[in-house]
């Protein structure tokens, strides 16, 4: 091999690493970026509540598919219907890429003095089909909160008129019914877009 | 000549007719969700005087009750909590948006296409605007 030829050997061998380099570096990312992924998921403790039909359900409720789990309540008008709009966005986002792994969003009420059944279905219903709303007595849906770190507090007002303080957190349950992961917040459609597929696999 | 210059007085006056003081924009109004009975307003009030304006009430005559809220989110916590005024700084705005401060219209009453909001600075009106209710789809808000 004449130099003349060693050197373009050596320079189309350098052309290709390098190319191979810029496209490794730009494979799809592997790693959720917004979520907090648990080390191994914990499963969602045992509680009997209702869902928006008024049918008794249990911690098998989660099973068989993804979800993505707010706590928040009718009544509130800011947070909790921004939040779901995201969650509902992400998810139509996800649809119209073709993704046929899709979570189901559920809302469990934090204020079950104001969230009948009824009410919590027209409020779930309006973010999308196939959402799933849970309500029921305060010491069922606290054993619920309480195995999952979430925290909720009616705050003092007048009898129709008052608060729930409440954890801004979005919870991912897996299929197996297991608290695999969650995004703290501010919810962004475009973070659950890019994280979800990475956490639910699939198509 | 001197027409001419008066011609053109009058046209910069009319190129700059006064703003008003007070303005609202961006309004965000939507009808309550079914079976709700209220919702939120979210909006931008520009104060274009030399002082601070402080907006320490709020009715509209399509709602029972207007209050001033602020949602605020804390170590994860969401908080809300209603505000004593709006404060609308002097040759500012003052912006209501999601996740902020914002209306929070309470009790509906015969609901139509629009909504009236008045503002009231220590019991003295400021400003009535009517706007029409914003289309609920918004999706994409983040």
């Amino acid at each position: 091999m004449s130099l003349r030829n060693l050197i373009i050997a050596v320079a189309l061998a350098i052309a290709l690493a390098a190319g191979a380099f810029v496209a490794i570096r730009m494979q799809a990312p592997t790693a959720p970026v917004t979520a907090l992924v648990l080390p191994t998921p914990n499963p969602v403790p045992e509680f009997s509540l209702l869902n928006q039909q008024g049918e008794a359900v249990d911690q098998r409720v989660f099973e068989g598919q993804w979800d993505l789990v707010f706590f928040g309540f009718t009544h509130c008008p800011d947070v909790c219907p921004t939040t779901l709009q995201v969650l509902a966005a992400a998810k139509k986002s996800l649809a119209d890429s073709g993704r046929e792994t899709l979570p189901r969003i559920v809302l469990v009420s934090v204020d079950p003095e104001r969230d009948t059944p009824e009410l919590l279905g027209k409020y779930v219903d309006y973010f999308g089909q196939g959402n799933l709303g849970l309500t029921g007595t305060l010491e069922e849906i606290r054993k619920l909160t309480g195995g999952l770190g979430i925290f909720f507090e009616k705050r003092p007002g007048d009898d129709e008129n008052y608060n729930v303080d409440h954890s801004a957190a979005v919870l991912v349950i897996d299929p197996n019914g297991g608290f695999h992961s969650l995004f703290s917040g501010p919810h962004v459609a475009d973070n659950y877009v890019h994280d979800l597929p990475l956490i639910m696999g699939g198509k | 000549m001197r027409l001419a210059i008066l011609l053109l007085a009058a046209l910069l006056v009319a190129c700059t007719a006064p703003q008003p003081p007070v303005a609202v924009s961006d309004v965000e109004i939507t009808k309550p969700m079914p079976g709700m009975h209220m919702s939120a307003g979210f909006l931008t009030i520009t104060n274009r005087t030399d002082e601070t304006l402080r907006i320490t009430s709020v009715d509209s005559p399509q709602f029972e009750s207007v209050e001033i809220h602020e949602t605020t989110v804390t170590d994860g916590i969401s908080r809300m909590r209603e505000l004593d005024e709006l404060l609308v700084p002097a040759n500012g705005s003052a912006t209501l948006e999601r996740g902020g401060k914002h209306l929070m219209l309470m009790r509906p009453r015969n609901l139509e296409d629009s909504v009236t909001l008045q503002f009231y600075s220590g019991g003295s009106p400021v400003l009535s605007v009517e706007f029409s209710f914003s289309s609920q789809d918004k999706t994409n808000e983040g």
